[in-house]
């Protein structure tokens, strides 16, 4: 799985950011102080549960945090572009969608359900002043055909005459039929069958590897970031709470919420009991704590530290953890020892369907 | 595929109009105080025999039933067949479609110009209000709309009439053109003839306004929170663009209302061609009833029946040509 990253791929370098909401009980944080490295070439994976920012994060990316909730601190520089954040009117809109493409949820209904397609192409064409719209439509049905449709008949339809794996390709053709680099998939393959689910995972990989792309994959399902994703964010409570090359975060994970949602995936092989739910729910934003850890109220290495004090940065190999325990942890032995609960093979037994196959977990 | 769908529905509006045409006229013979029999009593009382006094009557009237009920719902039924809706009672020796027509031209024209104005300014302010939802003019906007909804038609007539009558009397408010001007077509009479429809009209136009501005608005709303709207901006299209995809699908739902109220066109604004003595067909059908004329009321329901089927048709048939969703028919959504 080694990608050479190519010049054009954008480094993106996410620092301090925040998000709040504007409530009637005042300004909530839907993701406090996240930083992130996009790598230049590489697909990221950024899993947590519903309401954990995942999607606010990926809209942050676009500057496109949407009323009633604002981007209040931090910045998202994105070479070739200069912080996000800072962009406003035509820049911005002329950003989106050139340099930065984004593919929504496979459920959602991206596609003005009146316009043909084709259609909509060409006001991507006018919008973007695509001189050659004859090369835009060749261009398009170059990327549908290389995702196995039949290009012409599909920049034909209407939306309601595409399935939901159709639509899912024609996002992406979207996405990337202006030659950006730097592709934002939000929730890909929610509400996708298996068999469609891996065809478009397959298809991701490979036009990421074709065309050199930095590529962000937002998802719920650690399957799909086992199968597509260099690099991986766990996200919860609006904090990315451990972050890493996937392979070592899966495999070794150390934040005792990574852990809780690796033991939670029921297994293919072996008894449907051994999955354990992590017990609690996730905050809302009315109910993320101010002070210490947002994950202590789940948390079975709770420590009294971890009630006021904000859990401190833990870098460990490539990776790296906000969590007091792991430090602790790690003072006491000079390495993380928290046993890993569940490594990657299981992730990858439970992924059967989708067929991975390259990926190797260690067990401690 | 657009024949037979076309054949189905006139089809199903067949059976409607029959079916209407059949329940009304039972429930208007079961009206009490028959004028022709009234007018036979009251010439038996006043000395004539019954046979010249029945005989008078059908002079008067032109015609005079026959049989019982069952036989002259079979008359009536096969002269609608050769499209003779029978003889008015309340214009003795006039056709009943004569008596409709005559109205029809007082209430087709001012309702349709009141209609498309309000959905012209009604969609427009409704795009408009959604826009500037959080603003002091969209809540203006959509509070113009609430009150003007809720007022009743012949409030605001009467309103309208005493302002114009007092206030500012610059427009006339009774009738339908100044008696000086030759009836015909010329510029004097045409002119007058727009100065007495105005105020209907305008309260005609003021009465739905109210509707559509609250429906547009909504209706923008809804399309605004579509995923579609924040794909394309995200996609980074114009925003020119987008409040074309925005207005384009916002409308649609409002086509299927304008049809249908177009469809009650025939039904005449009732109260409000009475406050401004305007002859039209809701005038007419008031009278009608009020002379308990059997004939032009059967006439009038049939009338208004009919429009409705053939806005309805219209509605379902324009559809098939604005909603791809639509035409394709046998589609997934």
């Amino acid at each position: 799985m080694s990608v050479t990253p190519e010049k054009k791929a954008p480094g993106v370098r996410v620092s301090g950011l925040s998000v709040v909401y504007r409530t009637p009980t005042g300004e909530l944080p839907a993701i406090s102080g996240i930083d992130l490295d996009l790598v230049p070439g590489t697909i990221t994976g950024v899993v947590g549960e519903s309401g954990s920012g995942k999607s606010t994060l990926a809209l942050s990316l676009l500057n496109a945090v949407q009323s009633p909730g604002r981007i209040s601190a931090g910045s998202v520089e994105i070479d070739g572009l200069g912080d996000v954040v800072k962009l406003r009117g035509e820049e911005l809109r002329k950003a989106r969608g050139r340099h930065i493409g984004y593919v929504f949820q496979a459920a959602q209904n991206s596609l003005n359900p009146l316009k043909t397609v084709g259609k909509q192409l060409l006001d991507l064409g006018r919008s973007h002043d695509v001189a050659d719209l004859r090369g835009l439509v060749r261009e398009a049905k170059d990327l549908l055909g290389r995702m196995g449709m039949d290009g012409a008949r599909v920049l034909d339809s209407h939306q309601h005459e595409l399935s939901g794996g159709m639509r899912q390709r024609v996002g992406i053709m979207f996405a990337l039929v202006l030659n950006a680099h730097l592709v934002v998939l939000d929730e890909p393959t929610t509400a996708l069958d298996m068999i469609t689910q891996a065809t478009i995972l397959r298809i991701v990989r490979e036009v990421h590897e074709e065309r050199g792309l930095t590529t962000l994959v937002i998802t719920h399902d650690l399957g799909v970031v086992a199968e597509v994703a260099d690099r991986l964010a766990v996200m919860y409570g609006g904090q990315v709470v451990e972050q890493g090359p996937t392979m070592e975060v899966l495999g070794a994970p150390r934040h005792p919420y990574t852990q809780g949602l690796l033991r939670a995936i029921p297994r293919l092989v072996g008894d449907i009991d051994e999955a354990r739910a992590l017990p609690g729910r996730p905050p809302t934003l009315g109910t993320i704590p101010e002070r210490g850890c947002v994950f202590r109220d789940r948390c079975v290495l709770r420590m009294d530290v971890c009630e006021t004090e904000k859990p401190p940065v833990v870098s460990l190999g490539a990776s790296i953890a906000l969590c007091h325990a792991v430090e602790a942890a790690a003072d006491r032995d000079g390495r993380a020892d928290i046993p890993p609960a569940g490594g990657l093979q299981e992730v990858v037994g439970a992924q059967g369907a989708t067929g991975v196959h390259e990926v190797r977990g260690e067990q401690p | 595929m657009f024949a037979r769908r076309l054949a189905g529905h006139l089809a199903r509006g067949l059976v409607m109009i029959l079916v209407v045409t059949t329940v009304s006229f039972f429930v208007i013979r079961s009206v009490p105080g028959d004028p022709m029999a009234a007018r036979y009593e009251k010439l038996v009382e006043q000395g004539m025999s019954p046979v010249a006094a029945q005989r008078a009557v059908e002079v008067l009237y032109g015609f005079a039933p026959t049989g019982g009920l069952w036989q002259q719902y079979v008359d009536y039924m096969s002269g609608l067949l050769r499209l003779d809706l029978g003889q008015s009672l309340m214009v003795p020796g006039v056709g009943v479609s004569t008596v409709l027509f005559s109205a029809a031209k007082w209430t087709v024209l001012p309702v349709l110009a009141g209609t498309l104005l309000s959905f012209l300014v009604g969609v427009v302010m409704g795009v408009y209000a959604a826009i500037r939802r959080s603003g002091r003019l969209g809540d203006v906007l959509a509070i113009s709309g609430s009150l003007l909804h809720g007022v009743p038609q012949y409030v605001l007539a009467l309103l309208l009439g005493a302002v114009f009558t007092t206030l500012i009397p610059i427009l006339p408010t009774s009738g339908t053109a100044d008696i000086m001007f030759e009836p015909g077509f010329n510029a004097g009479y045409i002119g007058s003839l727009i100065e007495y429809a105005t105020l209907p009209v305008l309260t005609y136009a003021l009465a739905s306004y109210g509707g559509w501005i609250l429906a547009m608005k909504s209706s923008v709303v809804t399309v605004l929170g579509d995923d579609f709207i924040l794909a394309a901006e995200l996609r980074g299209i114009k925003r020119g663009i987008v409040f074309r995809y925005v207005t384009r699908n916002a409308i649609l739902p409002l086509f299927t209302i304008l049809a249908l109220s177009l469809g009650m066109l025939f039904g005449g604004a009732i109260f409000i061609e009475r406050i401004f003595n305007y002859p039209g067909l809701g005038l007419m059908l008031i009278d009608g009833i009020n002379n308990r004329d059997y004939a032009l009321m059967g006439g009038a329901f049939l009338l208004i029946t009919a429009a409705i089927v053939v806005a309805n048709i219209v509605a379902d048939l324009f559809y098939t040509v604005i909603d791809p969703r639509v035409r394709s028919g046998e589609g997934s959504i």
